[in-house]
């Protein structure tokens, strides 16, 4: 009796190994499980010819050779299944390139312009909009730059006649802001603005600002040095230092320079910081009373603090672009880089 | 400006490196850009702001180092005596326009032998950049770098009528300057005359004719004071920019004036050899005085944030010149030096005491925020199509707004030539500002040509540039966008997809679902100069205009030598921007599944196919819910100025399952209204 089911175990074994595909799979299924003349089922009916007392070792044995049979069936046949499913996906051969479609870009400017915009944005002021081309009274006489002033010497002007002109700064947000507005005031404009130089390596006629106006009851340096300090790091890194230094600009006073500690050298100085281990980044300082007065600001309490800055300059920086004409060049194999 | 240590540490003791100086310096405000060697050591390269007219002498220079260490200012030594010593020889000095001059001072030195400069002063000269010529210009340059204020000496025998006389030119009178130029002037600038005629430019150059020659013996000197807005004004009109007028134009200190001939008398009566020949004369017709401030403790505090003692206020205002009186009521009557012309309110004292306190010194702080930030009003449009357009595989551009006369030409703007001129261009490049997008693209592209690309996509947000209704220059926010090459590049997978208008259409596609402008169409346009008469279009939005679009006009395509066709669009964002974002409803999902049924027709070519769609949308079929257009031929199989088009009809009914016979109802009553309207015949079915 054991031996039947011994013999029964092995041959089925063998045939089940034997299997390729579902045709034979079914086939041994037939041979062992059909429910007449399958090989299990057969010597399972002939438990009823046994002898009463050897009926149930016999019937436990069978049972658990059928529970064999099937698990093993089940197995084979997700393994069949399995292979079946390889043999008619075809090999890939993953390492050939893909479809060659093109990635597109922002431009690195408008990008980093968008990205102040934000930091600007969370930290509470509004973005205005403002015009390219601008009245001089805006960009110049408002700004305490009266006709005549030595201060527009350093922004050679395109005008279009004596009162009409391309910015020369986005610094126009202050008084724009200050006369359609109330204290307290957070507002910036960014874009292109224009000086009147000759396009090389390092100088553009046309370039990109941010330009920053906080007016409002008690605030001081202290305050400016503070949004500074947040504004630099989330532009550059947030393990960047900052360093004020006294500077002139007609529209604010005291006025600064602002400096960061040079980010090819940590500070440590090389070539590009000339060694003094600080890159001069822009130019702040807190309103000028004289523009509080002009754009209709009487309250004495009320104080306010200004910065202006370059976004080429900091995109060369960031990116460590060596010519700024790249950035209007439009040449694909630069744009897309970015 | 160079300062030279060596000559520094005359007028202040100095034991700090020039590194330590350099530092040191920048950081009050004198941002030295560089330390360089000279015959004298190491020289200061100091970058001095406009502002500070002051620092732009040795002097000006110590005394800022006297007040930063507090340190003494040891002022050199001047000749006291101006009397003539034997036979007072007679000059004049006559100021007729005193608003554009009002003080100047005249001596007359005789018998000086004019020279090389002794060596320690060239060796000073050449060390702050400046060449020495003879003994006595080198003196008066000297006294420029070392107090600060702009000298002239006149050969006083070439001086007709011995005297001077200070007004405005006349209306096109004519001198040569020093640097042998002759000039034109006008009558707004301010001459030096001698009895006869022009003899200097004031405050800006001598003339030829007086100049301090070998032969010299007599010399007069000048130290006057000028209006800095008409030195300024003289400069630029004669394109003539000197160490004088640079100094004048910034505000020179009229204080200074006696001082600084009083020194050039002495250095001269040493070097030179000269002694007083016609006494100092002083013409100070209106008297200036700097101006007073009151400076409040109060606003110290609120303008730094930090509180400063009254000591620490008292001491730094007083080295710096500037005389202190304490008064009630936590402040001080202060009366500010006459070399500081950048003192004119409390602010700017407070600067001063900024400075000296140290920036680094005061502590940071973020502001408290009482607003809430809104971004602009163009953000969110002009960041949807950047969005959408970078993601179809477009590269953002940004060209310069300028153009050139070939390019207002060649892309005039659709329906007129009105354009931006500007009045003072710097190269032909600038002359005009875009009117269009277009060129630049077109150029952007041929750059990319000549990089051995074919396949070009790129699109620029920027303004163009129009006259406005009443003349002035006025401006468009405006999207532009260049397709051209292969739409999609020959690769192992697939052919090369020749870029055309209807990838261009596609993407316009694209990026109105993005905006939620939910219809748009295309219509021929004819009048844009700068497309193809062939599939020129206008792009309109409700009925409006927005831009346009199709491939570049052949005879540009020949004038830029493409060898390809360049397809452009350019739309108005402005206007865009009021179509843009209509808001969301969301629509549920249909529960019953919609049918196709596709369908060709032959008609005339000149059938457009807005026409058609147009007309089968106006049947009124509301469970119509797409049409597409699946396949266009023309060619043998059909008649001559045929063409077949296959479409694709989507129904959809909402509230139950569409039978095969309403579908066909529908089907019936479309193919009857396109074979009445445009005698359509059916190919298949």
């Amino acid at each position: 009796m054991r031996e039947t089911i011994s013999r029964l175990r092995q041959s089925f074994e063998e045939d089940c190994a034997a299997v390729t595909g579902s045709e034979d799979w079914k086939a041994v299924r037939d041979k062992y499980l059909a429910r007449e003349g399958g090989l299990v089922t057969g010597a399972l009916k002939k438990l009823r010819e046994l002898p009463k007392e050897e009926r149930p070792a016999f019937g436990q044995a069978m049972n658990a050779l059928r529970e064999f049979v099937e698990d093993r069936l089940d197995a084979r046949l997700q393994a069949v299944k399995a292979g079946e499913r390889d043999r008619k996906r075809p090999f890939v051969d993953v390492t050939r390139p893909g479809v060659p479609l093109a990635p597109g870009s922002a431009h690195p400017i408008k990008r980093l312009q968008a990205e102040i915009e934000e930091i600007f944005v969370s930290m509470g002021f509004e973005v205005l909009d403002l015009p390219e081309i601008e009245r001089d009274y805006y960009n110049f006489e408002a700004l305490n730059m009266p006709p005549n002033h030595p201060a527009r010497d350093a922004q050679d002007t395109f005008y279009f006649d004596d009162a009409t002109l391309l910015r020369t700064h986005c610094s126009s947000v202050q008084v724009h802001s200050m006369e359609t507005r109330k204290p307290p005031i957070r507002a910036i404009s960014t874009g292109k603005v224009y000086r009147r130089d000759p396009f090389d390596a390092t100088h553009s006629p046309m370039f990109y600002q941010v330009d920053v106006i906080v007016v409002e009851e008690g605030l001081h340096m202290g305050h400016l040095k503070g949004m500074l300090d947040v504004f630099l790091k989330r532009v550059f890194h947030p393990g960047i230092k900052m360093r004020l230094r006294p500077g002139f600009f007609p529209f604010v006073e005291p006025g600064a320079e602002v400096d960061i500690s040079c980010i090819f050298c940590s500070g440590k100085g090389c070539a590009k910081c000339k060694q003094s281990g600080w890159i001069e980044i822009l130019g702040a300082g807190m309103v000028h009373p004289r523009v509080l007065e002009m754009s209709g600001i009487r309250d004495p309490r009320v104080t306010g603090f200004a910065w202006g800055m370059g976004i080429d300059r900091v995109a060369i920086l960031k990116y460590g672009v060596d010519d700024i004409r790249l950035f209007f060049d439009n040449d694909l194999r630069f744009l897309n880089q970015f | 400006m160079k300062i030279s240590m060596e000559w520094l540490r005359e007028y202040v003791s100095l034991t700090e490196s020039a590194e330590t100086l350099k530092e040191e310096l920048t950081m009050i405000g004198l941002l030295v850009e560089g330390v360089e060697p000279s015959a004298t050591g190491p020289v200061l390269d100091i970058e001095v702001t406009s502002n500070r007219p002051d620092c732009l002498s040795h002097i000006g220079v110590a005394r800022e180092v006297a007040a930063l260490y507090g340190r003494r200012l040891e002022m050199p030594a001047v000749e006291t005596e101006f009397e003539a010593a034997s036979g007072e020889v007679p000059f004049g000095i006559e100021i007729r326009d005193p608003d554009l001059c009002p003080r100047y001072v005249g001596l007359l030195l005789d018998g000086v032998t004019v020279r090389e400069s002794p060596e320690w002063m060239q060796r000073r000269l050449e060390a702050a950049g400046m060449r020495p010529l003879n003994n006595i210009v080198d003196i008066t340059n000297y006294v420029l770098l070392e107090t600060g204020h702009p000298l002239h000496a006149f050969d006083f025998d070439r001086l007709r009528g011995g005297k001077i006389v200070v007004g405005r030119a006349r209306e096109g009178e004519r001198m040569e300057t020093l640097d042998g130029v002759g000039r034109s002037l006008d009558g707004q600038m301010l001459l030096i005359n001698d009895g006869e005629g022009p003899v200097a430019i004031a405050g800006v150059m001598g003339g030829l004719d007086s100049e301090i020659s070998p032969s010299t013996t007599r010399v007069l000197l000048e130290a006057a004071w000028f209006r800095p807005e008409s030195i300024r004004r003289t400069s630029r009109r004669l394109g003539l920019s000197t160490e004088a007028s640079y100094r004048f134009e910034r505000g020179a200190d009229w204080d200074n004036t006696v001082y600084s001939i009083a020194r050039a008398c002495r250095l001269i009566r040493e070097i030179a050899g000269g002694r007083v020949a016609g006494s100092l004369k002083d013409v100070y017709p209106l008297k200036m005085e700097p101006p007073r401030i009151r400076l409040e403790s109060a606003h110290i505090r609120q303008l730094l944030g930090v509180e400063l003692d009254d000591g620490f206020v008292e001491t730094t205002l007083e080295r710096l010149g500037f005389r202190v009186g304490k008064e009630g009521g936590g402040g001080w009557d202060v009366a500010c030096p006459p070399w500081r012309s950048d003192m004119q309110r409390e602010a700017d004292l407070i600067e001063e005491l900024a400075r000296f306190h140290g920036y680094q010194n005061i502590p940071a702080e973020f502001p408290p925020s009482r607003t809430a930030g809104a971004p602009s009003r163009v953000y969110a449009l002009e960041n949807s199509v950047r969005e959408a357009l970078a993601g179809q595989g477009y590269s953002e551009a940004v060209n310069l707004s300028f153009a050139s006369p070939a390019d207002h030409g060649e892309f005039l703007p659709p329906g007129g030539g009105e354009r931006v001129a500007v009045a003072n261009p710097l190269t032909e490049e600038t002359e005009f500002l875009r009117s269009t997008l277009a060129a630049g693209l077109v150029r952007s592209a041929k750059r990319n040509f000549h990089a051995g690309r074919k396949r070009v996509c790129l699109f620029e947000i920027g303004k163009v540039y129009a006259p406005g209704a009443d003349g002035t220059p006025g401006e468009t926010n405006t999207l532009g966008v260049l397709g051209t090459g292969a739409f999609l590049e020959r690769n192992w997978t697939s052919p090369e997809a020749e870029y055309g208008f209807f990838h261009l259409k596609g993407l316009l596609g694209v990026l109105f679902a993005r905006l939620r402008i939910p219809s748009w169409e295309t219509e021929p346009l004819r009048s844009c100069g700068w497309l193809s008469p062939a599939d020129g279009a206008a792009v309109k939005v409700a009925g409006e205009t927005v831009g346009v679009m199709g491939s570049l006009a052949p005879e540009l395509e020949e004038r830029y030598k493409l060898k390809q066709p360049v397809y452009l669009a350019e739309l108005d964002l402005e206007r865009l921007g009021r179509h843009a974002f209509a808001p969301i409803v969301y629509e549920s999902l249909p529960k019953f599944p919609s049918a196709d049924r596709d369908l060709s027709i032959v008609v005339g070519k000149e059938v457009a196919w807005g026409t058609i769609e147009r007309g089968i949308l106006s049947l009124g079929i509301r469970e119509l819910a797409g049409i597409r257009l699946m396949d266009v031929y023309e060619g043998e199989k059909i008649p001559v100025g045929k063409a077949s088009l296959s479409l694709r009809l989507t129904f959809l009914d909402r509230e139950r399952t569409l039978t095969i016979d309403r579908v066909q109802d529908f089907m019936n009553t479309v193919l009857s209204f396109l074979n009445t309207n445009y005698g359509a015949g059916i190919r298949s079915l």
